[in-house]
């Protein structure tokens, strides 16, 4: 075979190979560019950051570091305590959002009367803005004249301080929280109701499981990957809850509301340290990310999945 | 601290006066001398250096093609350009007030576009900080006094005073022009200021047959804090004898974000600083306390935590822990009739004057301590030092600061004017109680703390105000937020 179309035919494979492969990546490019610059530089970004000092006056870099920013921020009990309360807030968002979530789905799936209604109210609650919704709370929580202490009065329970002492305006924040963001699992709880076949209730009926055992044996087990996505949302979520914090207490009182990203947000927007705001941002990350992962081994089903 | 350009041609000037000599010759003349007297008495930094000598502008005053105020600097350009101003937002009508004088200022220079972005009140620093970080600040920027330090700490805002006639710096209430000022520079042009004075619902009063306070014009002659405690303790008692339970003594602080610790300087602080004293000998806590931190600006313990400091907010803790105050915020409550007394500035009072509430009401000065005390926290445009326009962007602020102008926005606004003429121009200062004792405020007013990290010490103490508002211990509270305080600080030094 002459030379020339040996290589005509090469050069026809090689291209004919490109146009197979390059659409894919093509295609995926602008997704992975605004993903590297709106999501990950940002992260680099913070991480290195968290390793330089800063001019107070305009946050230009003055030099590195170190571990300098993790020090003060480590000697910090303002630091701890939101580190503290970070947690707090993950552990309580979880363990009242979830079990709701999945009871409203369930409830709802139904199909009962009323609940396209009850449906829409909660996805309101969801897509209300959490600015908003926070100043409606404010006015819920008022210690005088605020709707729960007037239930309170009507039942002959004392007034309760929830958005000004010690213990309880952590629960209050994070009572507003579970009622603004419970929308979000339940939804995805309910996309995952209604992909399980119909035909395994039929049969679990058949063999006389009743409503609990059919739910343990049957929809718990068939909603795992709903429950690890509603796992990892909420985590999310409830680590990153700011503006409720921000119009609602301002982190008090004594600093008991606040938390990681109100903390970082203070020392980034009030207190001119850039350097430590990025370290306590990595602290933060860092949490998200042994939290999720610890989820997602504890709730990976019996082949590792 | 002593005026860095002002010549003491006080007296010049009323030899200019009485001899007819007309307003801008007379203002070319003491400028010239001033600009003369400045720039052999102090240096100036880099931005001051390259801005012309004021006596060539004011020689140049008479061809501007509007009343500049107070200007001194060259001719603007007749080149194209935008000038950015960043400033809060004001309800409509005031707004109206400058669009309307931006539209005066374009039809005499129609080259120059003048560019707004209006910012809640709260942002305006952090968004300030945010633009200076970036290298693309506006040019002219509402800026406060009490963060002055760090504007020329930071190099973010241009020294003002090559652009601005002697006449008009000396015109600026004298702790004005010291709040303006730093290291001998003059930054911003001070825009209006808050004095905070007691108001009262008379009925209120009435009704629960406790008197009134005293509605004089002295601001030494008003209630004690602890009259003051006194007086609306009966008047709680009073009051939820005859059962009503919803009117407060002391209506919730409607400054920031509301309730208690909304606003240190112009509030909290109050309580605290009248403690202390100003005539004390320097090394006692009594003058430290009236300090507020120390000499420079560096630290906050054995200033904001002394025995003074602690009787202070342990007097103001007594509002909340009495109940004679709510300890949260709550929006409107002097308005609505259900507040008894409301610490608020001038502004306000004029719009309750609009308003017509159905209420009688007076006022009062704040209550003092050892000192009668006001903290003079004034908003100030500043020009950004890296504007490319800075005589355009000074030019601006001082049409702004002209006469016309302040007064229209004083008259629509109802604040406090900051310069002397303005005030004796305005009839009600000079016959009417609420505005005399404005005055007298205003004259005797006293500068927030002078730190560079004042704004990190703000931010950092109100919260504690708060704190200390809902029970926690006043002496304890003040150490912490003392040690936090020089902490902060630490990265200025």
């Amino acid at each position: 075979m002459p030379t020339a179309i040996r290589t005509s035919r090469k050069r026809n494979g090689r291209m004919a190979r490109l146009a197979e492969v390059l659409p894919g990546p093509a295609m995926i490019l602008p997704a992975v560019v605004a993903l590297g610059i709106f999501q990950f530089l940002p992260l680099v970004v913070a991480v290195v950051n968290s390793f330089r000092s800063f001019n107070p006056f305009n946050q230009s870099p003055t030099g590195w570091v170190g571990l300098a920013n993790y020090d003060e921020i480590f000697s910090d009990p303002g630091f701890q305590l939101a580190f503290v309360n970070t947690i707090a807030y993950i552990v309580i968002m979880l363990a009242a959002t979830i079990p709701l979530a999945l009871f409203l789905a369930v409830l709802l799936d139904q199909r009962l009367p009323g609940s396209t209604f009850a449906r829409g109210a909660i996805v309101a609650a969801l897509a209300a803005s959490e600015a908003v919704s926070a100043l409606i709370w404010n006015q819920l929580y008022d210690p005088r004249g605020g709707m729960f202490n007037a239930i309170l009065a009507a039942v002959g329970l004392p007034e309760q301080p929830f958005l000004i002492g010690d213990t309880q305006s952590l629960l209050s924040i994070a009572a507003m929280s579970v009622w603004k963001d419970v929308g979000l699992p339940m939804l995805i709880f309910l996309a995952g109701l209604q992909a399980i076949p119909r035909e395994l209730y039929e049969a679990a009926a058949l063999d006389g499981a009743g409503p609990w055992r059919t739910f343990r044996n049957v929809t718990l087990p068939l909603l795992r990957p709903s429950l690890v996505v509603a796992l990892f949302m909420m985590t999310i979520t409830a680590t990153r809850i700011f503006t409720p914090i921000l119009i609602l207490t301002q982190g008090g009182p004594n600093g008991a509301t606040s938390n990681l990203a109100y903390y970082s947000y203070r020392l980034n927007f009030e207190f001119m340290a850039p350097g430590a705001a990025s370290a306590s941002v990595v602290c933060m990350l860092l949490v998200i990310v042994v939290i999720t992962i610890a989820q997602t081994w504890l709730a990976r089903g019996p082949k590792g999945v | 601290m002593s005026r860095p350009t002002r010549t003491d041609d006080a007296s010049a000037g009323l030899t200019a006066a009485n001899s007819g000599m007309n307003r801008r010759r007379f203002l070319a003349g003491t400028a010239a001398l001033a600009a003369g007297g400045m720039l052999m008495g102090r240096p100036l930094p880099a931005a001051a250096q390259e801005a012309p000598a004021k006596g060539a502008a004011a020689r140049a005053a008479s061809s501007y093609k509007l009343d500049l105020g107070g200007y001194a600097g060259p001719e603007l350009t007749s080149q194209p350009i935008t000038l950015k101003f960043m400033r809060q937002e004001f309800p409509p009508h005031v707004n109206a007030v400058l669009e309307e004088a931006y539209k005066e200022f374009s039809a005499a220079y129609p080259n120059i576009t003048i560019q707004e972005e209006k910012v809640p009140y709260g942002d305006l620093q952090k968004k300030m900080q945010i633009y200076v970080g970036s290298g693309a600040a506006p040019d002219v920027m509402m800026g406060r006094t009490d963060f002055i330090e760090a504007y020329h700490a930071g190099n973010i805002a241009l020294p003002l005073q090559d652009y601005f006639l002697d006449e008009f710096l000396h015109d600026i209430l004298d702790n004005q022009f010291k709040a303006a000022s730093a290291k001998g520079n003059f930054y911003g042009a001070p825009w209006e200021t808050y004095f905070t004075m007691m108001y009262f619902n008379r009925d209120i009063f009435k009704k629960a047959g406790v008197p009134t306070p005293p509605e004089v014009t002295d601001v030494n002659a008003g209630w004690t804090a602890e009259e003051f405690i006194a007086a609306l303790d009966e008047l709680t008692q009073k009051l939820r004898a005859q059962g009503d339970s919803t009117t407060w003594a002391l209506s919730a602080a409607t400054h920031g974000n509301g309730g208690p610790g909304a606003n240190y300087t112009q509030v909290e602080s109050l309580w605290v600083r009248s403690q202390g004293d100003p005539n004390a000998d320097k090394g006692s806590s009594a003058y430290k306390t009236f300090l507020g931190v120390s000499e420079d600006g560096l630290q906050a313990t054995g200033y904001l935590d002394t025995p003074e400091a602690v009787k202070g907010m342990a007097n103001y803790q007594q509002l909340f822990t009495k109940k004679l105050a709510p300890p949260t915020a709550v929006p409107n409550q002097f308005v609505s009739g259900v507040g008894a007394i409301h610490f608020t500035g001038l502004n306000q009072a004029s719009r309750l004057f609009q308003q017509k509430p159905a209420f009688e009401w007076g006022a009062s000065p704040f209550p003092r301590g050892r000192i009668a005390f006001n903290c003079n926290s004034s908003d100030c445009p500043i020009v950004w030092s890296k504007t490319p326009y800075p005589a355009e962007a000074a030019a601006l602020v001082a049409y702004l600061c002209n006469d016309a102008n302040r007064i229209r926005f004083y008259k629509t606004w109802g604040s406090m004017p900051v310069r002397k003429s303005l005030i004796a121009a305005i009839p009600e200062f000079g016959n009417q109680q609420l505005f005399q004792l404005s005055a007298a405020a205003a004259a005797s007013g006293q500068g927030a703390p002078r730190s560079v990290g004042w704004f990190d010490y703000f931010n950092a103490i109100n919260p504690v105000v708060r704190d200390i508002a809902l029970g926690g211990d006043p002496e304890s509270q003040l150490k912490q937020a003392a040690t936090r305080i020089d902490g902060l600080l630490r990265k200025y030094r």
